[in-house]
């Protein structure tokens, strides 16, 4: 269980932390605690896994990769932990899920595809959809406006 | 579209190392940033110098922890809409003032938008998605709540 101090420090880190020398001891400050036990805990997050990272989030867009495409694919259950594995092996997937099909929408895999342009991304596809040779129902679904990006609210 | 940066191309060999470096965990110690500096062979003057140059160019967003919602006992969620013809704009404003809609994007195919969202208790979403599905504007809307994580790795080659 998260107590109510490890609650009001990951609401505190998961927004962008200030820019000088010594970030911890304002945020430490904030919380009226000291930095060694803020530092404790952060520690503890990354160790248990709660936390996956404490980095810098870039826009993709200024880096170069302008184009993402989120793959679905229809996957018989049976293998679909196999599917899973190798999309996640390629570099340009950032994310893989497995999710819920719905009426009308037969695809139950989804893959997230990042690259500097839109025949890279659909090279990577390519190269997924060879690998897992079963000629597999998918699509690539373009994002032509971010209309959102943001961290999460805790 | 990038206005302030045309081209990848005018970060020097430094500043992509250095945004190679900061993707990766910052140190949980005193001076996170003097640190990470003396890794790279430059000063924490210097790092910093160009932390705020990145923040100030919208290269880097921002720097900061990400939890696995679910670990902290929070419930992530992909749901995506179709949109009435036209009002488009309408529904984005509507679906964006939710602070739990992480991130929203068009794209191509039959649902206009698809976003995430991160709320406290399904009880939150499930209300989300009841109030979005009576939007006028809204004509149809679906979730898709993960089964199961094969990979998440955000990060970019610089």
């Amino acid at each position: 269980m998260l107590s109510k101090l490890d609650k009001a420090i990951i609401g505190l880190i998961s927004r962008d932390i200030p820019l000088v020398k010594e970030p911890f001891r304002d945020i430490a400050r904030t919380l009226g605690i000291k930095e060694r036990a803020l530092l404790k805990r952060i520690r503890f997050f990354k160790a248990s896994g709660l936390m996956r990272k404490f980095a810098a989030i870039l826009n993709h867009k200024k880096i170069g990769f302008r184009y993402n495409a989120m793959v679905v694919w229809n996957i018989p259950e049976s293998i679909i932990d196999k599917a899973g594995r190798i999309m996640a092996s390629f570099d340009e997937v950032s994310h893989c899920y497995q999710r819920k099909k719905k009426h009308e929408w037969d695809y139950n895999l989804y893959s997230m595809i990042h690259g500097r342009t839109r025949k890279e991304c659909l090279s990577v596809v390519k190269k997924i959809s060879d690998k897992l040779s079963g000629g597999f129902d998918h699509k690539a679904l373009f994002s032509f406006k971010e209309e959102k990006k943001t961290g999460a609210r805790y | 579209m990038s206005r302030s940066l045309k081209r990848r191309d005018d970060l020097n060999a430094l500043d992509k190392r250095i945004l190679n470096r900061l993707q990766e965990d910052i140190p949980f110690e005193k001076r996170p940033w003097g640190i990470t500096a003396r890794e790279l062979g430059i000063t924490e003057d210097f790092i910093m110098e160009r932390i705020a140059f990145f923040k100030k160019k919208d290269i880097i967003r921002r720097i900061s922890a990400v939890f696995s919602p679910r670990k902290i006992n929070f419930v992530s969620t992909l749901a995506a809409v179709k949109i009435i013809p036209g009002n488009i704009n309408k529904a984005v404003k509507k679906i964006n003032s939710y602070h739990e809609v992480t991130h929203n994007y068009r794209r191509s195919g039959e649902y206009d938008l698809w976003f995430t969202l991160v709320a406290k208790n399904k009880k939150r979403i499930a209300r989300i998605m009841r109030q979005l599905k009576s939007d006028k504007n809204i004509k149809e809307i679906s979730e898709f709540p993960a089964i199961k994580l094969f990979k998440i790795s955000v990060k970019f080659p610089v």
